[in-house]
C-alpha cells in the first residue's frame, strides 16, 4: 500500500478544509488556563523523596575528599550520591563528540562552577538542602581558563587531561572558488563581532520523578522532557541499562526553546532511587542552578567576517572565522549549534562562494547546549549587519542592496554554496510587502527630520532564511552520532467512530495537539471537538522524535497524512465489498465513502470502523478488523554529507523580513524599539494564529539576546548572573507588539505545502535591531559590534565621540 | 532553593510584637521582622539570610492606613505600596511620593510588599531612599521604649541597614504635603520597567521672580544610601532655569557621589553619568510643574 499525503490542503479528502489554515482554538488551553495540565511539579508518586544537588562553588578543581557521612546521619535524609556511585554506576553521555563528553556529577575534577558533586535524596526538598551543608568537600583548585584565547594559550590548563588541547574541533569548509571571488571582488569588508551567552529560559525549569525497578533493573523517568525517545535513550547508554529497559513519561512542560536538554538531574535522580531501593525520586531543577548549569547557555561567539562586493553592490563571496566557546566540553549539543548555519549560510543571497573557519574551544564556563533557532541568530547577525556595512560604504540603501542579491522565485529548488537545498521562495514580494506595511519611504523622512533635530533614530531592514525540518545528517559534520528523526503517530477509529491520535511528544506550547486534531478532523469530515490527542510514553509511543528544528508541525503533517491514508485505503476496500463495488469506485470525501458517480451510494466513516470491529464477517477475506493505522513520517530525500560538510539537510527554507525603528537616548545609551514590522512566508499557514504566536514568541526572545540577556563570567570564571535580576528576560514591556503579515508560498515537498516556522523570529529580530541601532548611530562614526547592545555598552561608544 | 529552618510567630498587636522581639533579642535569638516578603523571601530562600526566628507583621490590622494629619500625609507601615499607589491623597497631596511608588517593582510586587518594608529595607536602589530624604521625611519607629521618630538623614545608615533597633517596629512614615507651588519631578534609569534602577532623581523646587528657589535633589541607585546633594543644589539657587545651568548641576551631582555602585548592569562611570543625565531632566521637568 503506498500512501498519497495530500500536497495542498485542498487536496485533503474534504469539499472545503473547515479547520485547517483557520484560527482555530487551541484543544491545549482549557487544561492550562484552568490550571488542570500536569506540569511535573505536580506529580507525587507514594514514597517519592525529594532531590537536592550540591554544585561546585570553584570554575576548575580536582576533587581531593568528599566526605558525606554527617549528611548521611540526617533525619529524614534516604540516600546520598558521590562520585564513587557514579564511578560504579555510570558512563560518559554519549552525546558529545569522542573525548568531550562528561558524567552527570564530577568524579575526579570539576571543570565549571554548578557541576554538581553531590546530591542527597531526603523526606522533602527542605531537608536534603539542610543536609547538603553538611557535605565536606575538600578540592585542589586549578587554574581556569575563561575564554578561548585563554584556553588556546601554549601552555593552559588543559579541561580534559587525556586530550591534546583544549580545542574540541578546528576545521575550514570551503564552498566554491574563495580565492578568486574575493580577488576578483571591488570591495572586501571585513569586521569583527562578538556575540555575548545567551540561553534558553523557559517559565519552568527542568524537573523529573524517577523509580528505578530494582526487580526487573529498569528505570521509569517521568519529566519535563522535549524529546522523550531520545532522552530514554541517552539514560540508558549513560546508566547501563538495555535501551528497552528505560521508559520515558514525558510531561507537559511550561516551555523548553532546547533547554529541556540537560539530562543530569534525571541521571542523579534515577540513581538516587536506585540506592534508595527503589524509592520514587522526585528533582525539580531551581532557577539558581538553571542560570547556573542547566542547559540554558549557547553561542558564545567570536566572528570575524569578510564580504566581497562587486561596485554595483552584487554580493559574491562570504568568509566567517567563528571561535566558538562552548564551556567545560561538549556534552550537550553546543556543536551542533555552529554546524547549523551550514542550512543557510548565505541566507536568501546569490552569494556564490563561501568559507567557514570554525574552531570550537573549551573553557570552564558551563556547557552550552541548544537553543531555539540553533545557531542561526548570530550568523544571521553577522552577514546581515556585513551587508549593511557595504550598502553604507556604497551609499545603497539597506533595501536596495538585499533585493538585487535575492535568489529569485524561479530559481527554486536552489542550492546554496554551503550544500543545503532551498525549496521554495518568493523573497522579494516579501521585500515590497513590509516595504508597504511599514511605509518604509515615511521611516527614512522621519529619520532625516530627526536627525535635523541631533536624535539618534535608526531603521534596521532585515531578511533571513529560516531551515525548517532538519534531519539526521545536518550534524554528523561536527562529531555528533546522527540520530534519525522520525515523527510517527497512530490514528484509531473506535467502534462509535470516535477519533484517537497518538503521538510521542508532550505538551511544550507550540499547539501540535490542536494541529493533529484539525488535520484528523478535516481528512474524515468530523468535527475537531471530536477527535482527541492523547500522549504515549516511550515504552509503547511509535517512534518519534518530538520538538526540535522548527520540524515537528511538518512532521506531524505528514505521519497524520500518512495514517489517515492508510485508514482511507482500508475503509475503500471494506466500502467497496459492503457497497459491491470495485476499490477503484470509491472515494473519502467529507467523511464518507462514496461511490463515484452514484449519488447517495455512501457510508460514514464511522460506519466503516463499526462495520469492521462488529462483524468480520461481513469483511473480504483477509481483511484485519484494525481500523486504524500507525505512520511514521520522515523527510525525503536527505543525503550524506561530504567531505564539505555539504548535504541537503533541512527540508524546508522559510523567509522573513523584519523592518524595525530604533531610537538611541544619546545621553543614556538606551534603546527604545518604536516600530516593528515583520512578514513571513513559511509556506501554508495551517494555523495561523500558531504561526503569529511562534513569530511573536521568537522577536520576545531576538529582543533579549539582542537588548537584554548575557550570562556574565568575571575573569576567575566564576558566573556574575544567577537570577532572573541579573539574566535579564524582556518583559511586554520592552518586546514590541509587532504589526505582521504573511505571504504564502508552499513548500512544494511537504505535507500540505507548510515549511519549518518555529525559529524563524528569533533568527532576524537580533540582526534587525542591532542594524537599525547601527543606522541610528553610524553618523556619529561609530558602530556596536557586541550583543546586547546595553545601555553601558552602547553609552560607552557613545562616549567616544562626545 | 528553600529557607534554613526557622521558628515563625505572628503577632496580633503591635504591643506583643515589640514584647515578643524584646524577648527574642534578650533570649540571644536572632529574630527578624517580615511584612510583604517582597525582599526577605527571596534572601530567605538563597539562605542569604538565616534568622532563628521570623515575626510575621501581616496579622496587625492597626498599621494599615493612609491618612492626612495636619500638614502632614501619615502612612502605615503595613499598607501595600499597592494601596499608595491607588491613593488620591497620595496623588493630589504628596504627588512625588506617589509617583515614585509606581516605579517600584512590578504590580503583583506593589501588592503584597509593604511601605514599610520598602523603607526598613533599605536597598541602595529603592525609590522611596530619594523621597525619603528630597522630602525630609520621617519614620516613626516604637520599641521596648515607646517610640521614636528619625528624620530620613538619620535614617538610613548604609547599604540595607537602618537605625532601627533589633527590637523596635517601623510603625509609619511621614511626609509633608507638597506645597502648592512647588514643581517636583522623578525619573530613574532601569534595564526593565520594574527592576530596581541603575540610577535615579528626584528633585522639588520654586520659581520665585523668575529664578530657581528651594532646589532640593535626591539621588539612588548608586552609593550605598539615597543622598541629596547640595552641591548640585546651590548650582540651581537662585539662578534662571535654563538648560546651561541644569547640565551644570547635573556635573555638579555626578561629581558629589561617592565612588558609585558597580554591577553587571551597569558600571561606576556610566552610573555618575547617569546621575548628571537624570539631575539634569529632572529639574526641567520640575521647572515645567511649576509653571
Ligand atoms: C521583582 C522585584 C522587583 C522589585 N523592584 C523594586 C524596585 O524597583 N524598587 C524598590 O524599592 N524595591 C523593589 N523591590 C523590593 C520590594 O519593594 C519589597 O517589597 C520591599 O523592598 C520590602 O517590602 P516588604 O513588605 O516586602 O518587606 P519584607 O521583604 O518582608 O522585609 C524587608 C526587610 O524589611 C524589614 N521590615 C519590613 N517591615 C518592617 C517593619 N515594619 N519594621 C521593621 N522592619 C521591617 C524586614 O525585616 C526585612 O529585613 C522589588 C522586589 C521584587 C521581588
Amino acid at each position: 500500500m503506498t500512501s498519497t499525503i495530500p500536497k495542498l490542503p485542498q487536496d485533503m479528502p474534504v469539499t472545503s478544509p473547515r479547520y485547517v489554515g483557520k484560527e482555530v482554538k487551541r484543544i491545549e488551553d482549557p487544561g492550562l488556563v484552568t490550571g488542570r495540565t500536569e506540569f511535573i511539579d505536580n506529580l507525587k508518586l507514594p514514597g517519592m523523596a525529594h532531590a537536592a544537588i550540591l554544585r561546585t562553588p570553584h570554575p576548575h578543581a580536582r576533587i581531593i575528599r568528599v566526605d558525606a557521612s554527617a549528611a548521611e546521619q540526617l533525619p529524614g535524609v534516604v540516600a546520598v550520591l558521590t562520585g564513587e556511585d557514579i564511578k560504579r554506576w555510570c558512563n560518559v553521555g554519549a552525546t558529545s563528540p569522542e573525548g568531550w563528553g562528561s558524567t552527570p556529577m564530577a568524579v575526579e575534577k570539576v571543570r565549571f562552577v554548578g557541576e554538581p558533586v553531590a546530591a542527597v535524596a531526603a523526606i522533602s526538598r527542605y531537608v536534603a538542602e539542610d543536609a547538603l551543608e553538611l557535605i565536606e568537600v575538600e578540592y585542589e583548585l586549578l587554574e581556569a581558563v575563561t575564554n578561548p584565547e585563554e584556553a588556546q594559550a601554549p601552555n593552559a590548563p588543559k579541561l580534559f587531561e587525556h586530550n591534546a588541547s583544549n580545542v574540541i574541533l578546528d576545521r575550514n569548509y570551503t564552498w566554491g572558488d574563495v580565492d578568486r571571488v574575493f580577488a576578483e571582488a571591488d570591495h572586501v569588508y571585513t569586521e569583527k563581532f562578538r556575540w555575548n551567552r545567551v540561553g534558553a529560559n523557559p517559565m519552568e525549569t527542568s524537573g523529573c520523578v524517577c523509580q528505578w525497578d530494582v526487580v526487573n533493573n529498569s528505570l521509569t523517568c517521568y519529566g519535563s522532557y522535549q524529546t522523550p525517545g531520545f532522552i530514554a535513550l541517552g539514560r540508558a547508554a549513560s546508566l547501563n541499562l538495555p535501551s528497552n529497559r528505560v521508559k520515558v513519561v514525558a510531561h507537559p512542560h511550561g516551555g523548553s526553546f532546547g533547554g529541556k536538554g540537560g539530562p543530569r538531574g534525571t541521571d542523579i535522580a534515577a540513581l538516587l532511587s536506585r540506592k534508595a531501593d527503589g524509592k520514587p525520586v522526585k528533582y525539580i531543577e531551581d532557577r539558581v542552578e538553571y542560570l547556573l548549569a542547566g542547559a540554558g547557555q549557547s553561542w558564545d561567539r567570536y566572528y570575524q567576517a569578510s564580504l566581497a562586493v562587486k561596485a554595483d553592490g552584487t554580493l559574491v563571496g562570504l568568509k566567517v572565522n567563528l571561535v566558538d566557546d562552548q564551556g567545560a566540553g561538549a556534552e550537550g549539543y553546543g556543536t551542533i549549534s555552529a554546524a547549523k548555519p551550514l542550512a543557510a549560510f548565505t541566507g536568501c543571497y546569490t552569494i556564490e562562494a563561501a568559507q567557514y573557519d570554525l574552531k570550537l574551544v573549551a573553557t570552564n564556563r558551563a556547557p552550552t547546549y541548544p537553543y531555539r533557532g540553533y545557531g542561526p541568530p548570530p550568523h544571521n547577525f553577522v552577514l546581515e549587519s556585513m551587508v549593511d556595512i557595504a550598502a553604507r560604504d556604497l551609499g545603497m540603501d539597506a533595501a536596495q542592496i538585499r533585493r538585487m542579491n535575492y535568489i529569485a522565485p524561479d530559481q527554486f529548488p536552489y542550492t546554496i554554496p554551503s550544500g543545503n537545498e532551498y525549496d521554495s521562495g518568493r523573497y522579494e514580494v516579501v521585500l515590497d510587502k513590509v516595504i508597504a506595511m511599514a511605509n518604509y519611504r515615511e521611516m527614512r523622512e522621519l529619520q532625516v527630520k530627526a536627525r535635523t533635530e541631533g536624535r539618534l533614530l535608526g531603521i534596521g531592514i532585515v531578511n533571513t532564511v529560516e531551515p525548517g525540518v532538519f534531519d539526521w545528517n545536518a550534524y554528523s559534520t561536527v562529531g555528533v552520532p546522527g540520530v534519525g528523526v522520525p515523527e510517527g503517530v497512530k490514528v484509531s477509529i473506535d467502534i462509535l467512530g470516535q477519533i484517537t491520535v497518538t503521538v510521542g511528544f508532550a505538551l511544550e506550547g507550540q499547539g501540535q495537539y490542536t494541529l493533529a486534531a484539525q488535520l484528523v478532523a478535516d481528512y474524515f469530515g468530523v468535527e475537531m471537538e471530536s477527535v482527541r490527542v492523547t500522549y504515549a510514553s516511550t515504552d509503547i509511543a511509535p517512534p518519534h522524535f518530538g520538538h526540535g528544528g522548527s520540524r515537528l508541525g511538518v512532521a506531524i503533517s505528514g505521519a497524520i497524512m500518512g495514517a489517515c491514508n492508510k485508514i482511507e485505503e482500508k475503509f475503500r476496500l471494506v466500502s467497496a465489498a459492503l457497497m459491491q463495488c470495485e476499490p477503484e469506485q470509491i472515494e473519502l470525501m467529507d467523511g464518507h465513502l462514496r461511490v463515484k458517480g452514484m449519488p447517495g451510494a455512501e457510508m460514514h466513516i464511522a460506519q466503516v470502523a463499526g462495520t469492521m470491529l462488529g462483524r468480520s464477517d461481513l469483511l473480504p477475506p483477509g481483511m484485519e478488523p484494525c481500523p486504524e493505522a500507525s505512520f511514521v513520517w520522515t523527510a525525503p530525500d536527505r543525503n550524506e554529507p561530504d567531505e564539505q560538510g555539504r548535504c541537503k539537510s533541512y527540508l524546508t527554507a522559510a523567509n522573513a523580513c523584519h523592518i524595525a525603528m530604533v531610537e538611541v537616548d544619546r545621553d543614556t545609551g538606551v534603546t527604545d524599539v518604536l516600530k516593528y514590522f515583520i512578514v513571513d512566508d513559511c509556506g501554508t499557514r495551517l494555523n495561523p494564529a500558531t504561526v503569529e504566536g511562534q513569530i511573536q514568541g521568537g522577536v520576545a526572545q531576538g529582543v533579549g539576546a539582542v537588548l537584554y540577556e548575557e550570562y556574565v563570567y568575571a575573569a576567575d570564571g566564576q558566573p556574575l548572573v544567577s537570577l532572573f535580576s541579573d539574566y535579564l528576560l524582556p518583559g511586554i514591556h520592552e518586546v514590541p507588539m509587532t504589526e505582521k503579515g504573511a505571504l504564502e508560498t508552499p513548500s512544494p515537498v511537504t505535507p500540505l505545502g507548510a515549511k519549518g516556522c518555529g525559529e524563524g523570529a528569533i533568527h532576524t529580530t537580533p540582526a534587525t535591531i542591532m542594524c537599525a541601532i547601527n543606522d541610528a548611530i553610524h553618523p556619529l562614526g561609530i558602530q556596536i559590534t557586541e550583543t546586547p547592545a546595553s545601555p553601558n555598552r552602547l553609552w560607552q561608544l557613545l562616549q567616544e565621540v562626545r | 532553593m528553600k529557607p534554613a529552618p526557622f521558628d515563625y510567630y505572628a503577632p496580633e498587636t503591635l504591643e506583643q510584637a515589640v514584647a515578643l522581639l524584646e524577648k527574642l533579642e534578650n533570649e540571644d535569638v536572632d529574630a527578624k521582622i517580615i511584612a510583604g516578603g517582597q525582599s526577605l523571601m527571596p534572601m530567605l530562600n538563597l539562605r542569604m539570610a538565616r534568622p532563628d526566628a521570623l515575626v510575621d507583621l501581616g496579622k496587625i490590622k492597626t498599621l494599615d492606613y493612609i491618612r492626612q494629619e495636619n500638614g502632614t500625609i501619615v502612612i502605615g507601615a503595613m499598607t501595600s505600596k499597592r494601596a499608595a499607589e491607588d491613593s488620591t491623597l497620595l496623588r493630589d497631596r504628596q504627588p512625588l511620593l506617589h509617583a515614585a511608588t509606581g516605579h517600584i517593582g512590578h504590580r503583583q510586587i506593589r501588592n503584597q510588599g509593604t511601605v514599610g518594608g520598602s523603607f526598613a529595607h533599605a536597598d541602595p536602589a529603592a525609590e522611596y531612599g530619594a523621597v525619603a530624604q528630597a522630602l525630609g521625611m520621617e519614620m516613626v519607629v516604637v520599641g521596648p521604649d515607646g517610640e521614636r521618630i528619625i528624620p530620613a538623614d538619620e535614617f538610613y545608615l548604609s547599604f540595607l541597614t537602618t537605625d532601627i533597633d533589633a527590637t523596635e517596629v517601623l510603625t509609619e512614615v511621614r511626609a509633608p504635603i507638597m506645597p502648592d507651588n512647588t514643581g517636583w519631578a522623578f525619573q530613574e534609569v532601569c534595564r526593565r520597567k520594574g527592576d530596581l534602577a541603575m540610577a535615579g532623581t528626584a528633585v522639588t523646587l520654586r520659581l520665585e521672580a523668575g529664578s530657581c528657589a528651594e532646589v532640593v535633589i535626591a539621588v539612588f541607585g548608586v552609593n550605598a544610601t539615597a543622598a541629596r546633594l547640595p552641591e548640585a543644589e546651590q548650582v540651581v539657587n537662585g539662578q534662571a532655569p535654563g538648560e546651561a545651568i541644569f547640565a551644570q548641576a547635573g556635573e555638579a551631582a555626578a561629581a558629589a557621589l561617592d565612588e558609585p555602585i558597580a554591577d553587571v548592569h551597569a558600571t561606576a562611570d556610566y552610573r555618575r553619568s547617569l546621575i548628571a543625565t537624570l539631575v539634569k531632566r529632572c529639574l526641567a521637568e520640575a521647572v515645567e510643574r511649576c509653571a
